[in-house]
């Protein structure tokens, strides 16, 4: 047997520091719809997981068209970055202006799927709806208040919201960026993180990055720490009984808030906005429990009590 | 605790069924009836330094267990500490092992004696230990102390003993030894985590 001696260069090194950012792929909805869809196969919300596959192919194709408005131009960003704030707020300015434009394209393409008759007469009303209507549910959707949202149209206008911020996300470097001087919150977009993701690959091995709920940027925090509070006492995880170990929450007992944890060495293919719905089962049960979620997922938006 | 910006979403049964999953049109009512099938089990990931040698690698411990007083706690699976700055999740082959380590049946788990001319160890308690190292210790320094040089310079010089203190102590317990084996006079001191 002749076994083959690897040269110098050929195996991956390790990174010298840890990478604090990673910017978004420009493929990230794609590995999302496939995501939805692998998942969607014996899930209790299996239907709705469908649906948000068909939404997720939407998100990439209008991606991939181009000629999104952009969130702040190169000035903005200068000026955001001497104040140590996020490049592309989410939050303060004006929505970028002809994003209704996007949310418009993203209904059309989605009413050309097919989708069960309730859901294409909502889409077909909400063509109609005026943009000063639209742009007020997107401020409150982004400022993450939610008491004021239609709840069946704010996973759809997310959806918009989130196709243009990852596309500049996307064209941004670390060094735009800067130093991430807080990090419960998106250091690009200043929105809350979605979950947690332990990576694999020898430049990540075992980090972990909170994954944003907007903008799907992902940065560094270190393992066993609450993303809220910062407490790295009382930290622990708990997970469905007979699970795979892939998904658990990190729960603080001094804020007693958690953020859901996902193992990328248990689960290669995990995308963090389809992976967190797939397991709604785990938040009902930790609510329980008393916690309370310091995530958001823009799929999903909870009725008032 | 740091308050954030951040803000708190109750995810309960009265939320999703008022969610927009269901105002899409989309059923939760399979998935609320799901949860009561099943349980939550906890764990913890502790961090802590491998006790074998002066580099001091940082370790992630995960132990099954919630700490509460009727169940017992039971340490899982030990890897390298990827956030740690010495060795960035890496371990060496006996770092590897110390799950082995931790729960090895061969483990000393209490003190034992053999003394001189003796050619076997003997189980003694905790208290009978301690008394017995400080009297021999004691001894020693009364019979080989040095309290002054030939030529009458005052010293503290105990140079018929030595310390050997462990890897993983931390500055505070560091500190402490320190102050303890100076104050007798013992000059032949070392630290195996002296990094």
């Amino acid at each position: 047997m002749s076994s083959r001696i690897l040269q110098p260069g050929e195996i991956e090194q390790p990174a010298s520091a840890i990478p604090e950012l990673r910017l978004p792929a420009v493929d990230v909805f794609d590995s999302r719809a496939a995501r939805f869809r692998a998942l969607a196969a014996g899930n209790t919300i299996g239907a709705c997981l469908g649906f948000l596959a068909q939404v997720a192919d939407a998100q990439q194709s209008i991606l991939q068209a181009g000629s999104l408005p952009r969130v702040a131009d190169a000035a903005q960003r200068e000026q955001a970055s001497r104040a140590g704030m996020p490049p592309l707020p989410a939050q303060g300015a004006a929505r970028p202006p002809g994003w209704t434009r996007v949310f418009r394209s993203l209904l059309e393409d989605l009413s050309r799927q097919a989708l069960p008759q309730k859901l294409s007469a909502q889409l077909a009303a909400l063509m109609h709806s005026e943009d000063a209507w639209l742009d007020q549910q997107a401020a409150n959707i982004l400022a993450a208040r939610h008491e004021q949202l239609d709840l069946a149209a704010a996973p759809l206008i997310a959806a918009a919201l989130q196709v243009i911020w990852t596309a500049q996300a996307a064209t941004l470097t670390p060094a735009e960026v800067g130093p991430i001087l807080q990090r419960s919150l998106c250091p690009v977009c200043g929105s809350h993180p979605v979950a947690s993701v332990v990576r694999i690959g020898a430049e990540v091995s075992g980090y972990r990055y909170l994954h944003c709920s907007l903008c799907n940027t992902e940065w560094h925090l270190v393992r066993v720490k609450c993303s809220n509070c910062e407490s790295t006492k009382n930290i622990d995880y708990r997970e469905i009984e007979g699970g795979a170990g892939a998904i658990k929450a990190e729960c603080c007992g001094e804020c007693r808030s958690y953020l859901k944890q996902f193992y990328q060495e248990k689960a290669p293919e995990l995308d963090p906005v389809a992976d967190d719905l797939a397991s709604l089962t785990l938040d009902l049960l930790l609510d329980e429990q008393g916690f309370a979620r310091s995530g958001t997922n823009l799929m999903l938006f909870q009725g008032t009590e | 605790m740091q308050v954030t910006r951040r803000r708190f979403f109750r995810v309960c049964a009265n939320g999703v069924a008022g969610s927009s999953l269901a105002l899409m049109g989309f059923s939760p009512g399979e998935a609320l009836a799901e949860t009561r099938h099943f349980k939550l089990t906890r764990s913890t990931e502790t961090r802590n330094t491998c006790p074998y040698c002066s580099v001091g690698c940082g370790i992630l411990m995960y132990s099954l267990g919630d700490r509460s007083k009727n169940v017992r706690s039971r340490i899982i699976h030990i890897e390298g500490d990827p956030d740690h700055p010495v060795n960035r999740g890496t371990l060496c082959p006996k770092g590897a092992g110390l799950l082995d380590f931790v729960h090895s049946p061969n483990r000393l788990t209490h003190p034992e004696v053999r003394e001189p001319g003796g050619k076997e160890w003997k189980r003694i308690g905790w208290d009978e230990a301690f008394d017995r190292i400080t009297k021999l210790m004691k001894d020693d320094r009364d019979a080989n102390f040095i309290a002054k040089t030939d030529d009458g310079l005052t010293v503290n010089r105990w140079l018929t003993t030595g310390f050997l203190a462990a890897s993983a102590s931390s500055n505070e317990s560091g500190y402490v030894t320190h102050k303890v084996v100076r104050a007798l006079g013992m000059t032949a001191f070392d630290n195996q985590a002296r990094v």
